[in-house]
C-alpha cells in the first residue's frame, strides 16, 4: 500500500513543536522568581520533613525551622553557638544551686502578633500544654512543674537536678502561645490534654506567637510561607517574606547552581557539595554521628554478645575510609557525642583500624569466620547513602574474617525491628533533638531504653560504665559535666555495644548576597529571621 | 426502519424496538454502581489487612525516639488513633465512618483525609489533564503515521523512539529535563507550582492556571503554566511512548481489513480513508489503553511529583505509606480504585460512541 499522509505528518509535527514550545516559551523563571536581586522574599529549599507547626507537637527538622521563626521561647541560641542559651522572652533567669529551680523574669512590652500583651499566664499555659498533650517533644519537659509568681515571673521546678533546663527552654517546642486564641481553638493544658486538645489543625494553618514572622500559608507537601510580623518586639527581619519550599535534594543542587540571590538550601551535604560554584557560601557543623549497634543479648546472637567479637569488629573497620565516603565535613568516628556539642571527644581520639588485632581477638573469642546479619535502613541521609557505607563496613569486616550479611530494610520496618531488639547488628545515624549531649545518658547508658533495644542491661555492662554515666548526671557544673561526658564515652568505646563509624556535617548552602545563613545544631537548622543581605 | 442498537448513545429507541423495563443505560449504570461499591469495600478490606500485616508500627513511624521511650506518650498516641482497639473494631469503626463520608484523619497531617485529597487531587489533575491531551494527540498521530508507514524508515524511527520512551525511568527523564531546560538553558523553573514571589490565587478549582485566570491574575496563571511545563513534558513523553505502540498495532490490524483495501481500491483519498475508516475502527483499543494511562496519571506519579516538588496525590501517597498512616493510605487506595472504576466506565461508554456495533451489555 502506497500512501503519503503528509497531513498526518504535519499534524504530528505541529503537536510535537507545540509541546516543545510550551517549554521554550517559558521565560527564565529561575527557581523562585527572585533572580533580579531586589526581591524581598527569602527562599529556603529543603526536602520537607514536616508534619505539623503546632509547637507542642513539632519535632521534625522543617517544622522546627518554621516554628522557631514564628514563636518566641524563654531563652534561645544566637547564631551557631549552642554552648550557652541567651535571653529571648526572659530578659534574665536565676538557677538554684541544686539546679532544680529556675526563675525567669519576662521581658516587658512584648506582644503577640495580634497585639495582645504576652504574660506569665501564656508561658505557664504553653509549657503545661506541651507537657500534657504528650506529643513527641513532651518528654523533654515531663519532669517540670511551671508556675508564675507574678505577671512577669515564671518559676520552673525540675523533679531532678538538671543544669540543662535553660537549654530545654530554648527549644521551639517550648514556644509561648497566645493562650487566649489557642484556647478558643481547642488548645488545653490540663492533665487530660492528651485527649482533650484539638488545636493542632488550627495551629498548622495559623500562628499565635510573638516571633519575627507570622504564618501566611502551610502545605506539608509543597511550601510554608512566612511573613514578617509588624508587631515584633525584637530586631525586625530583613526579609519580609520567607518561603520554605519542598524540593528533592538533586533539584536543590541544580537550583542553587543557578540561584543568583536570596536563596538557601538545607540538604546539600556530603558528596553533593562537590561541583558547587565557589561563589556560594556554605556553613556547617558536625552534628550527626553514624554508629553500629551490636546486640549484647546472647539469646539474640551468641556472636555479637561476645565482648571479644565486639572489640574485633571495632578493630576491623577502616574509619578514615568510611569518613571519605561521606565527603566534605566528615570525620572518623570518636565518641557518641558529635563534635558540634560540648562533651565531644577532642581531636586525636578518633578510632583507628588494626586488622591484625581484629583477627587475634576473633581467635581469642573462639570464633572462626563468624557470620552476622547486618540490618540498616535503605535510605540516603544528609547526602549519604547508608547502603554504600554498609557495604564498606562489610568489606572491612571481611578482611578480618567476619562475614556480614547485608539486610537493608525500609525505614519503618527498620525502626520497628530496632525497637523490638532482635537485630544482631544494626546501623543508624543519630542527631540530638536538642543540643545537650548528656541526654544520651538517659537513652544509651546500660539499662536505658535505647540500650535495652541492644540487649544491654546493667547486669551485662561494665560497672565502670554505669558509674561514669551516673557521674555525668550528678555533675551540676556544665564544664565539669562535659569532662565527665568525655570520660563516659571513652569507657563506652571500650565495652558498649555502640561502635561509632563517623561524624558528619549538616550544611547550609547560601547565595553570596546573604549574611547570617549559619547552620546551627540547636535544632532549627538556620535562623531565617537572622538572615540579611550584604 | 433504521436499525439502531439498544442503549447506543444518541440512538433514538422506540417502544417497538425496545422491550419494556428500565432503559438499558440505566440498568448498566446501576450494575456498575453496585460493582463499584463492592470493589471499594474489597479495597478497604485488602488495604486494611495489608497495612496491618506488613512489618512496622505506626507508633514507631510517627513518634520521636524520645517519645518512644515514654510509655505515657506511646499510650496517648495509641488511644488517640484507636490503635489500642482490636483490629476488627478498628475496621468496623472505619467502615462506620466511611458510610457517613468520613475518611478519617491523617496521622501525618492531622487533617481530614478527604480534605487532604481535595487539596492534592487538583494539583495532580492539573498535571494529568494537559499531559493526557497532548499525549493523545501526539500518540495517535504518530502511531497512525507509523502504521501507514509500516516497515519504512519513519516506522522504524517511531518504534525505536517508543521503545526508548518506555525504557526510560521517569525519575531519570525528569532529572535530564531539569538539567537541560532549567539548568543549561534557563527556560523553565525547577520545581513547585508557583514561584516563591507569588501567592496561590483564590481557590475555585484548585488548579492554579485556571484559578489564576478566573481571578484575572494573569501573572499568576502564566507563572503556574511555566511551572507545569517540565513535569507535563516528562509525563507526556512517557505516555506518548506507551500510546504509540498501541495505536500502531491497532491501526496495523485495521489496515489489513478488506474494507480498507476496498476503500483504497475505490480510489478514496488517503485522508478520507484514514479519518473515516482507520481512525474510527482503530480507536477502540486506543481508548482502552488511554483510559488506563489517564487513571495512572491521576493516581499519582510519585517520582515525577517528588523531583518537581509537585504537591499531588503521588507525594501524599508516598508520605502516607512511609509513615504507615493508615487512614491516609486507605483514603488514597479508595481514591485510586474510584478513579480506575470511573475511567473504565467512561471507556465503556465511549466504545458505544466510537463503534456503534458495540453494545453496552
Amino acid at each position: 500500500m502506497s500512501v503519503s499522509p503528509r497531513r498526518l505528518l504535519a499534524g504530528a509535527s505541529a503537536l510535537a513543536t507545540l509541546a516543545v514550545l510550551s517549554v521554550s516559551a517559558c521565560s527564565a523563571g529561575g527557581s523562585g522568581g527572585n533572580a533580579n536581586g531586589t526581591a524581598k522574599t527569602l527562599t529556603v529549599n529543603t526536602s520537607f520533613v514536616l508534619k505539623t507547626l503546632d509547637p507542642g507537637r513539632v519535632y521534625e527538622a522543617t517544622g522546627l525551622t518554621a516554628v522557631h521563626a514564628l514563636y518566641d521561647t524563654l531563652l534561645t541560641f544566637k547564631g551557631s553557638d549552642v554552648s550557652k542559651p541567651v535571653p529571648a522572652l526572659a530578659e534574665s533567669y536565676q538557677a538554684s544551686p541544686d539546679a532544680t529551680t529556675f526563675t525567669f523574669k519576662l521581658r516587658q512590652g512584648v506582644t503577640f502578633a495580634d497585639g495582645t500583651p504576652l504574660t506569665a499566664d501564656d508561658v505557664v499555659f504553653s509549657l503545661n500544654r506541651l507537657k500534657n498533650i504528650k506529643g513527641s517533644p513532651a518528654v523533654t519537659v515531663s519532669g517540670l512543674t511551671v508556675t508564675k509568681t507574678d505577671d512577669s515571673t515564671v518559676v520552673v521546678v525540675s523533679a531532678t537536678p538538671d543544669p540543662n533546663i535553660p537549654v530545654v527552654l530554648s527549644m521551639p517546642s517550648t514556644a509561648v502561645l497566645n493562650s487566649k486564641i489557642a484556647k478558643e481553638h481547642g488548645a488545653r493544658d490540663g492533665a487530660d490534654a492528651a485527649q482533650g486538645d484539638t488545636a493542632q489543625q488550627y495551629l498548622d494553618t495559623n500562628s499565635v506567637g510573638s516571633g519575627p514572622y507570622v504564618l501566611k500559608s502551610y502545605d506539608p507537601s509543597s511550601q510554608v510561607v512566612l511573613e514578617a510580623n509588624p508587631k515584633y518586639w525584637g530586631t525586625k527581619p530583613q526579609f519580609s517574606r520567607v518561603v520554605l519550599r519542598n524540593m528533592d535534594v538533586q533539584t536543590q543542587k541544580l537550583t542553587m547552581q543557578r540561584a543568583e540571590a536570596a536563596e538557601i538550601s538545607l540538604d546539600i551535604s556530603g558528596k553533593l557539595l562537590d561541583g558547587l560554584p565557589g561563589s556560594l557560601q556554605t556553613s556547617g557543623v558536625q552534628d550527626t554521628v553514624y554508629f553500629l549497634f551490636l546486640n549484647a543479648d546472647p539469646g539474640v546472637s551468641a556472636v555479637t554478645s561476645n565482648p571479644k567479637f565486639n572489640q574485633a569488629l571495632r578493630a576491623a573497620i577502616d574509619y578514615q575510609g568510611i569518613a571519605a565516603l561521606y565527603g566534605k565535613g566528615a570525620a572518623p568516628g570518636a565518641g557518641l557525642v558529635a563534635p558540634a556539642f560540648p562533651g565531644a571527644l577532642p581531636a586525636g581520639e578518633e578510632s583507628k583500624r588494626d586488622v591484625a588485632k581484629a583477627k587475634a581477638l576473633l581467635t581469642e573469642a573462639g570464633l572462626t569466620n563468624p557470620t552476622v546479619k547486618f540490618t540498616y535502613p535503605a535510605i540516603t541521609y544528609k547526602g549519604v547513602d547508608l547502603g554504600t557505607v554498609a557495604t564498606k563496613v562489610q568489606g572491612d569486616a571481611a578482611e578480618a574474617g567476619i562475614k556480614l550479611e547485608l539486610n537493608p530494610q525500609p525505614l519503618t520496618t527498620f525502626l520497628d525491628e530496632m525497637r523490638g531488639g532482635k537485630s544482631p547488628l544494626g546501623f543508624t545515624p543519630q542527631s540530638l533533638n536538642y543540643p545537650v549531649a548528656d541526654s544520651l545518658i538517659n537513652n544509651m547508658a546500660p539499662g536505658q531504653a535505647t540500650a535495652l533495644r541492644s540487649g544491654w542491661t546493667v547486669e551485662r555492662a561494665d560497672p565502670a560504665v554505669v558509674a561514669a554515666g551516673k557521674k555525668v548526671t550528678a555533675t551540676l557544673d556544665l564544664a565539669g559535666r562535659a569532662t565527665a561526658m568525655q570520660e563516659w564515652q571513652r569507657l563506652m568505646n571500650a565495652s558498649s555495644p555502640y561502635l561509632v563509624l563517623a561524624s558528619n556535617s549538616s550544611i547550609v548552602v547560601a547565595t553570596t548576597d546573604l549574611t547570617g545563613a549559619d547552620y546551627t545544631a540547636a535544632g532549627w537548622q538556620v535562623d531565617v529571621a537572622a538572615i540579611g543581605r550584604k | 426502519m433504521t436499525t439502531v442498537h439498544d442503549g447506543e448513545p444518541g440512538a433514538v429507541a422506540t417502544t417497538a424496538s425496545r422491550p419494556r423495563g428500565p432503559h438499558p443505560l440505566l440498568t448498566f449504570l446501576a450494575k456498575r454502581v453496585a460493582v463499584t461499591a463492592g470493589l471499594l469495600l474489597g479495597v478497604t478490606v485488602v488495604t486494611f489487612g495489608l497495612v496491618n500485616v506488613v512489618p512496622g508500627d505506626p507508633v514507631t513511624a510517627n513518634l520521636s525516639d524520645q517519645a518512644l521511650n515514654d510509655p505515657a506518650a506511646v499510650a496517648a498516641f495509641r488511644e488517640k488513633w484507636g490503635l489500642d482497639q482490636p483490629l476488627w473494631a478498628q475496621y468496623l469503626h472505619y467502615l462506620g465512618n466511611l458510610l457517613h463520608g468520613d475518611l478519617g484523619h491523617s496521622q501525618q497531617t492531622g487533617r481530614a483525609v478527604l480534605d487532604d485529597l481535595l487539596h492534592y487531587v487538583p494539583a495532580t489533575l492539573e498535571l494529568a489533564l494537559p499531559s493526557m491531551v497532548l499525549a493523545l494527540l501526539i500518540g495517535t498521530g504518530v502511531g497512525m503515521l507509523a502504521a501507514v508507514r509500516n516497515g519504512r524508515f519513519t516506522d522504524q524511527l517511531v518504534r525505536v523512539g517508543a521503545l526508548l520512551g518506555l525504557s526510560t525511568p521517569p525519575f531519570w527523564l525528569s532529572l535530564v529535563v531539569l538539567y537541560v531546560f532549567f539548568y543549561q538553558l534557563g527556560l523553565a523553573p525547577s520545581g513547585g507550582r508557583l514561584s516563591t514571589d507569588f501567592s496561590p490565587p483564590p481557590t475555585v478549582t484548585g488548579m492554579y492556571t485556571v484559578d489564576g485566570a478566573l481571578a484575572g491574575q494573569w501573572d499568576v496563571a502564566w507563572d503556574a503554566a511555566q511551572h507545569l511545563s517540565l513535569p507535563v513534558l516528562v509525563l507526556t513523553s512517557l505516555t506518548v511512548a506507551m500510546l504509540v505502540r498501541f495505536v500502531r498495532s491497532a491501526m496495523l490490524e485495521v489496515l489489513q481489513q478488506d474494507y480498507i483495501r476496498a476503500a483504497y481500491a475505490k480510489g478514496l483519498p488517503t485522508r478520507v480513508v484514514l479519518r473515516r475508516h482507520l481512525l474510527r475502527a482503530g480507536l477502540v483499543p486506543v481508548v482502552t489503553v488511554s483510559g488506563l494511562a489517564f487513571a495512572s496519571l491521576l493516581s499519582g506519579t510519585v517520582l515525577v511529583e517528588s523531583i518537581f516538588g509537585w504537591p499531588g496525590v503521588g507525594q501524599y501517597a508516598y508520605r502516607s505509606a512511609t509513615a504507615l498512616d493508615l487512614p491516609a493510605i486507605l483514603g488514597v487506595s479508595l481514591f485510586v480504585a474510584l478513579v480506575y472504576t470511573l475511567v473504565n466506565l467512561t471507556v465503556d461508554l465511549l466504545y458505544g460512541l466510537i463503534d456503534p456495533r458495540i453494545r453496552l451489555s
